[in-house]
């Protein structure tokens, strides 16, 4: 049924796509005269029924045109889930909110400026693919081991799966710390240099 | 099937769809951990305009007055999205029974996202 719905607005939206050529080829072979759309626009101006037609039919194009935006985007949602049973029914986790719940994990890690996952549910398990941004003090070798054992076990944990999770790690951009943040460090060594600066504040 | 129906001495008492889906969907925001009801694309637009729907929730009732749900729910970060899970089914199974005294065949959790927790 969702297959032939599918066809029925493909090949709506195909032969709209086609009429539209025509015309364009039409119109540009001069086979279409630049009066002829006049005409055709002045007659549907003074016909009360020509103006129904065209609301009716933008009406019907919108719908079709929604419907069909639904029903991909609908499908598309369906296949990028991690489904498990109980006794009561299915349970299906989105991908994208496994990819929330990692996108989350940026707070955790101070090093990590910005983290962009992307999970893939395979029949051999989850592959998760993490494209980082680092602030330059960071130690990649034990951050990313780090990054990778937090995350497998986060899933592991919130899931509660037991299938293989694979992370992969791309750094994408080291970022040079904000000049914000380094005049607090900064601020911080004077402070701490200064000897016996706690007497007489109280 | 819009209603499901039951027969009594005086009369027949239907239950309209919309009160299965909010039983359903207070049943299943009451559980710790659920952030709020799931959208879809109806809800979303509806929810653009300032009114607040769960149709995101499907209930189909079949010839034999079984009932299927199907609850999309955005759930908290650091919560245990399968005890989540188990507890909404659960919680809605109990609600919907106590309430309407339907046959559930099926309530299915659908987690749209993770959220953080107030």
């Amino acid at each position: 049924m969702r297959a032939i719905m599918v066809l029925f607005y493909a090949s709506f939206i195909i032969f709209i796509g086609l009429a539209l050529i025509v015309f364009v080829v039409a119109l540009s072979l001069g086979l279409i005269q630049p009066q002829d759309i006049n005409n055709l626009l002045l007659s549907i101006h003074d016909s009360f029924y020509a103006k129904v037609i065209i609301v009716l039919s933008g009406i019907l194009l919108m719908v079709i045109s929604s419907s069909f935006a639904q029903l991909i985007l609908n499908r598309f949602q369906r296949e990028k889930t991690i489904a498990f049973a109980t006794s009561s029914g299915e349970v299906t986790v989105a991908l994208s909110a496994v990819e929330d719940l990692i996108r989350k994990l940026a707070g955790i890690i101070p090093e990590i400026k910005e983290l962009r996952p992307d999970v893939i549910a395979t029949k051999k398990g989850i592959v998760v693919d993490l494209r980082v941004t680092l602030k330059s003090e960071a130690n990649i070798p034990e951050l990313t081991s780090r990054l990778q054992d937090i995350t497998r076990s986060k899933i592991q944990e919130v899931l509660g799966v037991e299938e293989a999770i694979v992370v992969r790690i791309h750094i994408a951009k080291i970022a040079a710390i904000e000049e914000k943040d380094r005049k607090r460090k900064e601020g911080d060594k004077e402070q701490a240099s200064i000897p016996f600066s706690g007497y007489g504040s109280a | 099937m819009n209603k499901e129906e039951s027969y009594t001495d005086l009369g027949t008492v239907r239950i309209h769809k919309n009160v299965i889906v909010s039983v359903a969907a207070i049943a299943a925001a009451e559980i710790e951990g659920v952030k709020r009801i799931g959208q879809d694309f109806k809800s979303g637009m509806l929810a653009l305009l300032g009114k607040k729907t769960n149709s995101a929730i499907r209930v189909d009732i079949d010839k034999n007055g079984e009932v299927r749900i199907e609850i999309p729910l955005v759930v908290k970060y650091g919560f245990s999205i399968p005890e989540i899970a188990a507890g909404a089914q659960d919680n809605v199974r109990n609600a919907l029974e106590k309430m309407t005294n339907l046959s559930l065949r099926e309530i299915n959790i659908n987690i749209q996202g993770i959220e953080k927790g107030e």
